[in-house]
């Protein structure tokens, strides 16, 4: 069974809120020293579910990863985890892509890497969370699309994904080839083993450019991308405190009761 | 006249004596040689440098019996009657080889027999004869009656107490019959003459006093041969195996983890070992350790995760891997193609890890040092359970999920801090103070080191404070990494994900040669530890300092003066990477002494017999196993016994794992964690 992985380095999620600095002329946010990028949190979860169709039905995993060539650290990531192979698509063309664009450059990747029985994205990126390229991508391809993902089997050839919803999950079967996006309720990724980093540490991760993919230029025009930023901003957090008063335990709730129902 | 020259149903005496001595000897030398090649079933490791050294460390611990003695001071009495127990023993070890082999076996018995050479040992003897029965009944109503839990009751020590008297009993007999049959009337050995005289008193023939000294010297002698052959098959094969363990006991670091060498995993998939799966795993030097414990116990009693009840108890751990040597090696000899060390055959049976030793016994451990520390016979425990930590962690993947998110952090952030307390970034502390933080290109001589949790949790940050503005104070020339630093690598290490570490150590030996660094000053007395003892193996070789040893240096320069009164009364706690690792005991405490008005009070156990706090080994971002108690609070309750309004620590961790136990307890009025650089500060003359 083989499947592509794709993965997105992204600012580690953990650093503080005061380190997070964003530019609003340009749109962008700055990166902060010292603090290296990770892989999302999402994805790895995506690579984690790989490796699990890997422990029981061998094949191989392939995992690509758009961005700057820094993102060899997380496809790096993704082998000693348990993955076999890896690339980086990075071209000056693909900076700044929308989640159209992106879908585009990985589905032209995923064509000449061929051979594949199973596509898994994240559910959504880590630091943006648009949550779209995956089922864009399989637009593109032309694959079944699961999402929101917390298992998948294997069974007969075939597919057996359990998809979360919001009241508990229910449980798709989709042929292979298909394209599933997976969530973080299927659980804490592993740790690499020895092996694995090893692997890693080995392993040169090539890097891909538009023309090695045969991504067409027309495509990667920003000027037609479907999707603008018009503005960005950190939010502001405003926490107000009001005690609620009453005779007994049993008056304040009342009260409690009556403020919030005003409030919804 | 020797019994071994009289002739036994037409057969000499010396035919009985050898055959008896050759089926002994044979059956002595086949188990020894089971446990040689046993013990060759475990990996290479180089332990035959330093001969000289070696050898002088064997002879220093055995002879005057150190090895024992040692734990005399704390209240262990124990160790002294072994000791009289080894040299009275000593004694009958050698009569035997002159009286019995020497005398009865080479028939030279005219040579010595009736000397006053003869005498006077036999005299010596006598009282060794005694002191050897005290110590046996000592032991028996230890072992049976008082049962101290580090003692088990075993059939094993019984047999072995009877045997000890016997010898001691069949000598003053045999003496005693001799001198009766021969009629000899005198007063010295003075057991055996006054037996003697007994025996002339009862009216008993000569012929049966004779036939009566041949049959106590035939049985003596039998005895002594059966001895020779139970030893090996016991634990007290530890009279053997404890004297080689002296010699290749380790000669740096008192608690040192061999490497995994990262060229090993070039090998070919699945031909790499991670730590110890299988029994052969372990070095040949771990399988001796198993030899040489003699279930003394001693490790039991002070190992902080079996006092809070915790699964762990080193002993059982020797014990049971021990056993299992024993239960699986042979199989691993006889399929011979399989058998070669460290190979992947998989012996039939229990499993190593979970049968053998269980994960949460694997997991409870803090590598606090304190069973090395006492154990008299040089096994290290320790290594073994980082060994068995490897194995799960980097084979099988299987650890608390805790460990998993600490192991996680380091891989990815470079430290071992997750979740609200990496909200403080590593750089964020340098706010505000004017150092020289390095760039690409600075050179400098002494490096500070922070370390991950003095620059990155909280209460940890305020002692890093108080650190630079004591170093400047001092006068001292120092630079910091910023937001360059990244974690030793010590959690990665003790938790066993070995790679993460060596990763680790030589991207900072590479970072501190390339600022031309040579002495580097660590707060954390584990970074202190790693950097001294453990970088040296990957090519970084630096002065490296814990600021306790700093501080109490500037002192006696007169650099530092403290002035200020502290009017408090205070307790040390000697973090076990400090002390036991490390033996700086007297700094700390000197520091302490300097300061006015500060008096130090001292708990029971401290220094060498110190406590752990529960955070060593990883533990302090992998939850503690279940027990009846946390180690720390443990520990508090010593803090407490001695009055003290503070307790100071010299470790980041200590410092953490009081301040929870002070809140958990709810007595945070009356007692205050403060890390000793703080108290310094607070003494100093402000400027």
């Amino acid at each position: 069974m083989n499947t592509i992985v794709c993965v997105k380095q992204v600012l580690d999620p953990e650093i503080p809120p005061a380190k997070f600095k964003i530019d609003p002329e340009a749109k962008q946010v700055i990166p902060p020293a010292g603090v290296p990028p990770v892989i999302s949190v999402y994805d790895e979860r995506a690579v984690e579910a790989a490796c699990r169709l890997k422990d029981k039905h061998k094949g191989k995993i392939t995992v690509i990863s758009m961005g700057s060539a820094k993102a060899a650290d997380v496809i790096k990531h993704a082998i000693s985890m348990g993955a076999d192979d890896g690339f980086v698509l990075q071209d000056p063309a693909f900076e700044n892509l929308d989640s159209f664009g992106t879908a585009y450059v990985l589905s032209k990747a995923i064509q000449k890497i061929g051979g594949y029985d199973l596509i898994l994205c994240g559910r959504q990126a880590a630091d943006w969370g648009a949550g779209q390229v995956g089922s864009i991508l399989a637009e593109i391809l032309g694959l079944p699309v699961v999402t929101l993902a917390c298992a998948i089997e294997a069974v007969d050839k075939k597919l057996k994904v359990k998809r979360m919803v919001s009241d508990g999950y229910e449980v798709l079967e989709a042929p292979m080839p298909s394209l599933v996006t997976v969530s973080s309720e299927i659980g804490l990724p592993r740790l690499p083993g020895g092996m694995g980093l090893m692997m890693a540490r080995k392993k040169q991760i090539p890097i891909w450019k538009a023309k090695d993919i045969g991504a067409e230029p027309s495509q990667l025009d920003k000027a037609k991308a479907h999707t603008e930023v018009t503005g960005l901003s950190v939010p502001t957090r405003k926490t107000e405190c009001e005690i609620i008063a009453g005779g007994t335990p049993g008056e304040a709730a009342a009260n409690l009761a009556l403020k919030i129902s005003k409030l919804i | 006249m020797s019994p071994v020259s009289a002739t036994y149903w037409s057969i000499p005496g010396y035919v009985i004596f050898w055959v008896l001595f050759a089926v002994a000897f044979g059956l002595f030398l086949q188990r020894f040689y089971l446990l040689y090649r046993l013990m060759r079933l475990g990996k290479q490791e180089n332990r035959f440098d330093q001969i000289g050294q070696r050898i002088k460390n064997m002879l220093v611990e055995v002879v005057p019996q150190w090895c024992t003695l040692k734990t005399v001071t704390r209240k262990d009495l124990a160790g002294l009657a072994h000791a009289l127990l080894f040299w009275s023993f000593s004694l009958f070890f050698i009569s035997y080889i002159i009286f019995i082999g020497l005398a009865g076996g080479f028939g030279l018995s005219s040579l010595i027999e009736r000397t006053p050479f003869e005498t006077v040992y036999f005299s010596i003897l006598d009282i060794a004869a005694v002191l050897v029965t005290l110590t046996l009944i000592l032991a028996a109503v230890r072992r049976y009656i008082i049962r101290p839990p580090r003692l088990e009751p075993t059939a094993e020590a019984g047999i072995i107490l009877i045997m000890v008297f016997s010898l001691m009993a069949l000598h003053v007999l045999g003496v005693g019959f001799d001198h009766a049959a021969r009629g000899v009337h005198a007063s010295w050995p003075p057991l055996g003459a006054a037996l003697a005289g007994f025996l002339s008193g009862t009216g008993i023939s000569q012929g049966t006093l004779e036939a009566g000294y041949r049959w106590v010297w035939w049985l003596h002698y039998l005895v002594i041969l059966s001895f020779m052959v139970y030893i090996p098959r016991s634990k007290h094969l530890h009279i053997l195996a404890s004297l080689v363990n002296a010699f290749f006991k380790p000669l740096g670091p008192k608690v040192a983890l061999e490497p995994i060498p990262l060229e090993a995993l070039e090998a070919p998939e699945g031909s790499a070992t991670f730590g110890a799966s299988k029994i052969q795993d372990f070095t040949w030097k771990d399988l001796l350790d198993f030899y040489a414990c003699a279930e003394c116990g001693r490790c039991h009693v002070n190992c902080p995760a079996q006092l809070t009840g915790k699964s762990l108890s080193p002993r059982e751990v020797i014990h049971h891997l021990k056993e299992h040597l024993l239960e699986t090696g042979p199989g691993l000899l006889a399929n011979k193609t399989d058998a070669s060390p460290g190979s992947q055959a998989e012996a039939p049976g229990k499993t190593m890890i979970g049968d053998v030793v269980t994960e949460e016994e694997i997991w409870a451990c803090t590598t606090c040092g304190a069973c090395q520390e006492v154990c008299p016979v040089n096994i290290e425990h320790i290594r073994k359970i980082i060994d068995l930590r490897r194995n799960l962690v980097m084979a099988q993947s299987k650890m608390p999920e805790s460990a998993q998110l600490m192991l996680r952090n380091m891989q990815q952030r470079g430290h071992p801090w997750a979740g609200v307390q990496s909200m403080r970034l590593r750089g964020d502390w340098t706010s505000d103070l004017e150092l020289k933080i390095l760039a690409e290109g600075d050179n400098a001589d002494t490096l500070f080191w922070v370390g991950c949790t003095g620059a990155l949790v909280e209460r940890n940050v305020k002692a890093t404070l108080s650190m630079t503005r004591v170093l400047k104070a001092g006068g001292v020339d120092f630079a910091v990494l910023g937001d360059a630093e990244t974690c030793c690598g010590d959690p990665a290490r003790r938790a066993g994900y070995e790679f993460q570490f060596q990763m680790m150590a030589e991207q900072n030996i590479e970072l501190f040669k390339s600022y031309n660094i040579k002495e580097i000053i660590t707060t954390c007395p584990h970074c202190y530890n790693t950097i001294k003892h453990e970088y040296p193996r990957y090519g970084g070789d630096f002065k490296v300092v814990h600021y306790t040893e700093l501080i109490a240096d500037l002192i006696s320069q007169g650099k530092l003066k403290l002035t200020n009164e502290l009017n408090s009364k205070l307790t040390y706690h000697d973090p076990c990477y400090l002390g036991r690792y490390n033996s700086v005991y007297s700094e700390p405490r000197r520091i302490l002494q300097a300061i006015p008005r500060a008096k130090l009070e001292e708990m029971e156990r401290s220094r060498d017999t110190g406590f752990c706090c529960g955070g060593g080994g990883g533990l302090m971002w992998i939850e503690e196993q279940p027990g009846t108690t946390k180690i720390n609070q443990m520990r508090i309750e010593d803090v407490i016994k001695t009055g003290v309004d503070t307790v100071v620590a010299a470790c980041p961790y200590c410092l953490q794992m009081f301040e929870d136990a002070i809140d958990h307890k709810g007595i945070k009025e009356s007692l205050k964690a403060r890390d000793l650089v703080e108290l310094v500060e607070a003494a100093m003359k402000q400027f």
